[in-house]
């Protein structure tokens, strides 16, 4: 199976899963589940102290799984650090022999569970594409030279269902010009929506790959409507999970994500996919292969 | 204004646990419009205080509290009131109470207030914030809104993913800078300004704690 940059640059169908870090050191679980991706995945995202609740460390995590054999993408925020521990962070990236890096302003720390912490934001994404192609330049932020430059292949988000549009459209064309190679989306479900997006995206020199995300039953569907901005699950697969009864949702959820997947490759829709099954990850492999991959 | 929210009453006698008699001293620039510094509320407060057995020795409200030169000059008459109180409570902003800790060197000086923001009433006793006072303004590119300040990320180059139909997601209460950022560009016609990439705050900038002396009144001040 090719590296995650590999897959994109050649014009394979890339695919992506991720992985959010425990709270606490018992990490095993967390392991079995990337063990479940091998050879199924190009790539693998570990999130950065994912919806502002404290985890273990992306990036000792992303280290873990490299040692497993994956390509990890380190994800990394703006929220906890500020330009110097992101530098380091990033340096430190590079000599642990990871190569990706996806580049994000991070989640408010309101929506976590520390909220009287003091959010940095020191940088936010875009500035954050910058340091990485500086530091890739041999150059850290400030302009000092380094000894020896990180080869990191830098990628960035965005929500193609954003309301309104085109503030994002503006940001996304920003995060092209500080330098994203690729982008993973946030999750898509109307695809004639999605279709647009990417006939702008298209005009642009970067890759693209649609989010994914596993629906496990109608309630989780009603909940991203309601509280998650930029997310839209239309009524039509709300009532197949809601046919499908409690016993068959998450069934049939994985058949609503293997059907995207199967459109999005077999129409060139986007580059890849990201698929985001929160926990569920052991189904990912059997998403894929309904969808008709591996 | 800078914008001050009074302590709750509990808080401040606890403050004042050890002392017997206490001179109140307000400021009837931000902290009256505020309602935390103004006669009401030192009435108010000298209720307080006298119903909880504290004696209030005396109280006035200083023009601008923060003005130290000025306050102490305010304060000659009300010399004997304030040497017999044990403490000063001040009710206006964190600034206003270390005037007075500069005044009386060897005197108890308590805050009444909590001070929280440089805010705009844009309603009758509604405040909101619109500047951190980050040194160095770049509203000229973002159609005059302020992202430093009203996004709660301070992100300086589009919305993130949680903005929500022009809401935020940090709260249902706020808008979206970035939304109106962007509306206000564009019927302002000066989209193209949002194209280019703002670099990161230079936080030297806002490097505590700053003096600022203007040297040119200084100067003409010790000529004549």
């Amino acid at each position: 199976m090719k590296k995650f940059r590999e897959a994109l640059e050649s014009g394979e169908f890339a695919i992506t899963a991720e992985c959010g870090p425990p709270k606490g050191t018992d990490i095993e679980e967390m392991l079995g589940h990337a063990k479940h991706l091998l050879g199924k995945v190009h790539g693998i995202n570990v999130t950065d102290n994912q919806s502002a609740v404290v985890r273990i460390g992306s990036l000792p995590v992303c280290r873990l799984l490299s040692e497993m054999g994956h390509d990890p993408i380190f994800q990394l925020t703006c929220r906890d650090r500020n330009r110097l521990a992101i530098q380091s962070d990033l340096m430190g990236a590079h000599i642990l022999g990871i190569k990706n890096v996806l580049c994000m302003t991070g989640d408010h720390v309101s929506a976590g569970d520390h909220k009287t912490a003091k959010p940095v934001y020191d940088f936010e994404s875009v500035q954050l594409l910058q340091c990485v192609a500086s530091l890739n330049s041999g150059k850290d932020w400030a302009g000092n030279d380094m000894k020896g430059a990180t080869n990191l292949y830098q990628g960035a988000v965005v929500t193609p269902e954003a309301n309104p549009l085109e503030p994002q459209m503006l940001k996304f064309e920003k995060k092209i010009k500080a330098g994203a190679n690729f982008f993973q989306t946030q999750a898509i479900y109307d695809m004639d929506n999605f279709k647009r997006f990417m006939d702008r995206a298209r005009k642009h020199n970067v890759k693209v790959l649609a989010g994914i995300l596993l629906l496990k039953n109608a309630g989780m569907a009603n909940f991203l409507n309601k509280f998650v901005p930029g997310i839209t699950v239309p009524q039509e697969l709300i009532d197949k999970l809601k046919a499908a009864g409690k016993e068959g949702a998450l069934n049939a959820g994985m058949d609503i994500a293997a059907d995207q997947v199967r459109m999005i490759k077999e129409q060139g829709i986007a580059d890849g996919v990201h698929v985001m099954a929160i926990g569920l990850e052991d189904k990912v492999p059997d998403i894929l292969s309904r969808a008709g991959i591996a | 204004m800078i914008i001050t929210k009074a302590k709750e009453k509990q808080s401040v006698l606890d403050t004042l646990k050890d002392v017997q008699s206490v001179f109140l001293l307000g400021c009837s620039e931000c902290a009256s419009l505020c309602g935390t510094g103004s006669p009401e509320a030192l009435a108010e407060m000298k209720e307080t205080l006298e119903a909880a057995g504290k004696k209030v020795t005396g109280s006035t409200v200083a023009k601008t509290g923060c003005q130290v030169l000025g306050t102490k000059v305010e304060l000659k008459p009300f010399k004997e009131a304030v040497d017999a109180a044990d403490a000063v409570l001040v009710m206006s902003c964190g600034a206003g109470t270390q005037a007075m800790v500069e005044v009386f060197k060897d005197k108890k000086v308590y805050p009444a207030n909590d001070t929280s923001f440089l805010g705009n009433m844009t309603r009758f006793q509604h405040f909101d914030e619109r500047c951190s006072m980050c040194g160095e303004c770049i509203i000229d590119m973002t159609g005059g809104v302020c992202p430093v300040t009203t996004c709660p990320k301070g992100i300086l180059n589009g919305p993130c993913g949680g903005t929500n139909n022009g809401m935020c997601e940090v709260s249902p209460d706020i808008e979206c800078a970035w939304a109106k950022i962007y509306a206000r560009m564009e019927r302002t016609g000066e989209l193209d300004r949002l194209r280019e990439i703002l670099p990161p705050k230079d936080y030297s900038k806002k490097l505590s704690p700053k003096v600022w002396v203007i040297e040119k009144k200084k100067e003409e001040k010790e000529s004549k």
